[in-house]
């Protein structure tokens, strides 16, 4: 593996193991997305093929069924514990992107993990969010905490240094725990191929359009693109001029979108 | 690509965001899109023109206040390095969101204005810094523009900085004059400066600054940071090496514990490998251990750690913290978290006028910096910062995180 990989992986394995040391009762968050993939694979390596916590998939119900097949697939091969949230009240409801994507994500996402997290008492979550996704994203810290009520106060958070990550002993519902924080979206499909990852088959071209971040049916758009391979992504990510998440609804700079859902509790 | 990771750091509106914007925008680091998209809501929030400083700000407060709240990673490209930028923000209160950024680099721009001087937070940037053990410095003097391009200007700027970064012990860092709001000596050579001969910004930093190198020489420090059972009723140390090199088939031991091995394996991931190096998280199997645990420090029987109770340190308080003497904080170092007494608050430093504020005061504050004495309540394997950085530097844990940051200056047997 290029050695700056092996760079990236290590720092992720050595968090994984000291959160896994720190805290009581973790998880692992999984959308089966590229990122999350490569951290729950991350978490077999750091425990030596079997992971020792759940890996959690929220369910929106508005997912693509290729979402869902390749969700079931690996976690059978993988052989984890894989755990479904679904906010069953809210979709019953009647909520959709329809209702607002602020109100559709925050209700049908993050009020799912709530639940969930208050059914498992899981005091720290392993997120693979990354720095260069999202401005509000670079905010982050590798460990960063979440208060009773979920939220996440970016305006002033622990220092963090070194690789001291320290568990607070009070004011704190769980931690999230941001072990690929540091890779890029190239590491990561670099990654993928060194290391020979499943991917999502809606990643790759067909008819002249590919998905390039994965989320729900209505609020995710592909993007125009040929790559049919892993090879022909990572070539057109070199060259790209436009940001990753550009075909997701909730990430435009307008109105502050990501900032106002992350402080409420979104991944 | 070689990678450097670099902080910036001055005193709030000396135009830290701004250099970085120019660096991040001269180097084609910036997508079109984003632009696109920060242009467009300028425009419908009717401010008034676009400034480099928002590429980085995307927290609405920062954009609407002018300032960055918190630390931004961005990379760029140079002919030599791929850099990861870290803003720092200037403002005073946020000494501890600096020094989560500055503890991350190799390497440190200190910008001050031209125009507005030295002032407070230049000097305690720069001290900080230092504190934290950051070697290399490089000094970008910015808003030329703002000071009619004036050799004089820059050249005194300079000595007056000079004094006081050797003060520090930064001997004749490299100082270039640019303005980054109109792009002079960044990327592009100034035509408005042309009294000046020296390298761009960019140029110095490829030439003065390399990237760290891996403590491979030094004697072998790892951490211990869990075990795991293994199979055949063995257990598998998770350890991650700071210093030196670990090979298998040698006599292993643990501090303080002192319990001794024969390492059999280094698994790294699932496969056995015949080395660790620094930075490595591996598991490792060996025989003859049974009550190794978390917190622990391994290295060879022929060059161990010194256990110590007693040890003076520079302690920098960030937030909800107060000390006094007596207290009994609970610091980590490596893996280990242990009470220490303060046994003697010894000075409080002045990190502003880089003086001696008061001897042997009775409390440091929030945000305060002090020399102080400790006496662990058992054993630790702590390390002179000097020697062994890796096992040399400790935070204070408090109620919320990390509440002060220690580097220890000498140890006492």
């Amino acid at each position: 593996m290029d050695e700056y990989l092996q760079e990236l992986e290590k720092k992720s394995i050595a968090i994984i193991r000291e959160a896994k040391a720190q805290f009581k009762n973790p998880a692992v968050l999984w959308s089966t997305g590229k990122d999350s993939t490569a951290a729950v694979w991350l978490c077999r390596k750091a425990f030596f093929g079997e992971i020792p916590f759940p890996v959690v998939h929220i369910d929106t119900g508005y997912k693509f069924p290729e979402i869902y097949e390749f969700r079931d697939k690996i976690a059978k091969e993988w052989g984890f514990n894989l755990l479904v949230a679904k906010n069953e009240k809210a979709l019953k409801d009647g909520m959709s992107p329809k209702k607002g994507a602020l109100e559709c994500c925050t209700q049908l996402k993050t009020e799912a993990l709530k639940a969930l997290i208050e059914e498992k008492k899981f005091d720290a979550l392993f997120l693979a969010i990354r720095r260069d996704e999202h401005g509000i994203r670079a905010k982050e810290r590798f460990y960063s905490p979440r208060d009773e009520d979920f939220r996440w106060n970016y305006k002033d958070q622990p220092a963090e240094l070194w690789d001291l990550y320290v568990k607070p002993s009070e004011d704190f519902s769980h931690m999230r725990v941001h072990s690929i924080l540091h890779w890029t979206e190239f590491d990561v499909w670099q990654y993928v191929k060194e290391e020979k990852l499943p991917v999502n088959p809606l990643y790759f071209a067909k008819n002249g359009k590919r998905y390039r971040s994965l989320g729900c049916m209505p609020c995710t758009v592909p993007i125009p693109s040929t790559a049919s391979n892993i090879d022909e992504i990572v070539q057109e990510i070199k060259t790209s001029k436009t940001p990753e998440r550009a075909g997701r609804s909730q990430d435009k700079e307008k109105a502050y979108m990501m900032q106002k859902l992350r402080s409420l509790g979104y991944m | 690509m070689p990678r450097i990771s670099l902080v910036v750091v001055g005193h709030k509106d000396h135009g830290k965001s701004t250099l970085i914007g120019r660096l991040l925008f001269d180097s084609k680091a910036i997508l079109e899109q984003k632009l696109a998209e920060i242009k467009a809501e300028l425009k419908e929030s009717g401010s008034p023109e676009f400034e480099f400083a928002f590429l980085l700000d995307s927290l609405e407060e920062e954009r609407k206040g002018g300032l960055t709240i918190d630390i931004m990673h961005t990379p760029f490209k140079s002919d030599k390095y791929l850099y990861t930028i870290i803003d720092c923000p200037g403002h005073k209160e946020f000494v501890k969101k600096m020094l989560t950024g500055a503890s991350e680099a190799d390497a440190a721009v200190l910008v001050v204005s031209a125009k507005e001087g030295i002032e407070d937070q230049t000097r305690q940037h720069a001290f900080l810094i230092k504190t934290l053990g950051i070697k290399e410095l490089v000094v970008a003097v910015n808003k030329m523009d703002a000071a009619a391009y004036d050799e004089n200007r820059f050249q005194e700027t300079c000595e007056e900085l000079k004094q006081i970064l050797l003060s520090l012990g930064y001997s004749d860092p490299p100082m270039i004059p640019v303005s980054a709001m109109k792009g002079d000596n960044v990327y592009k050579r100034s035509q408005k400066m042309k009294w000046y001969k020296g390298l761009t910004l960019i140029e110095t930093l490829d030439q003065n600054i390399a990237p760290a190198k891996l403590p491979t020489h030094k004697p072998l420090r790892g951490v211990v940071q869990d075990v795991y059972p293994y199979k055949n009723d063995q257990q598998i140390v998770a350890c991650k090496i700071e210093t030196g090199k670990l090979e298998p088939e040698r006599t292993v031991i643990f501090n303080p514990s002192g319990e001794k091995g024969l390492l059999k394996k280094i698994l790294a991931s699932g496969s056995s490998t015949e080395k660790a190096e620094p930075g490595d998280s591996v598991g490792l199997v060996i025989d003859g251990i049974d009550t190794v645990e978390r917190g622990e420090v391994l290295s060879y029987p022929e060059d161990q750690p010194k256990k110590t109770r007693k040890f003076t340190a520079e302690v920098i308080l960030l937030s909800d913290i107060q000390i006094r003497n007596g207290d009994e904080p609970t610091i980590r170092y490596g893996t280990a978290e242990k009470k220490c007494k303060v046994q003697k608050i010894l000075s409080e430093i002045d990190p502003v006028n880089l003086t001696i504020r008061s001897k042997h005061p009775e409390i440091l504050k929030e945000e305060s910096v002090g020399e102080i004495e400790f006496l662990a309540l058992e054993p630790l394997c702590l390390e002179q910062h000097s020697i062994f950085p890796e096992l040399g530097r400790f935070v204070i844990e408090g109620k919320r995180g990390t509440a002060a940051a220690g580097i220890v200056l000498e140890i006492q047997d």
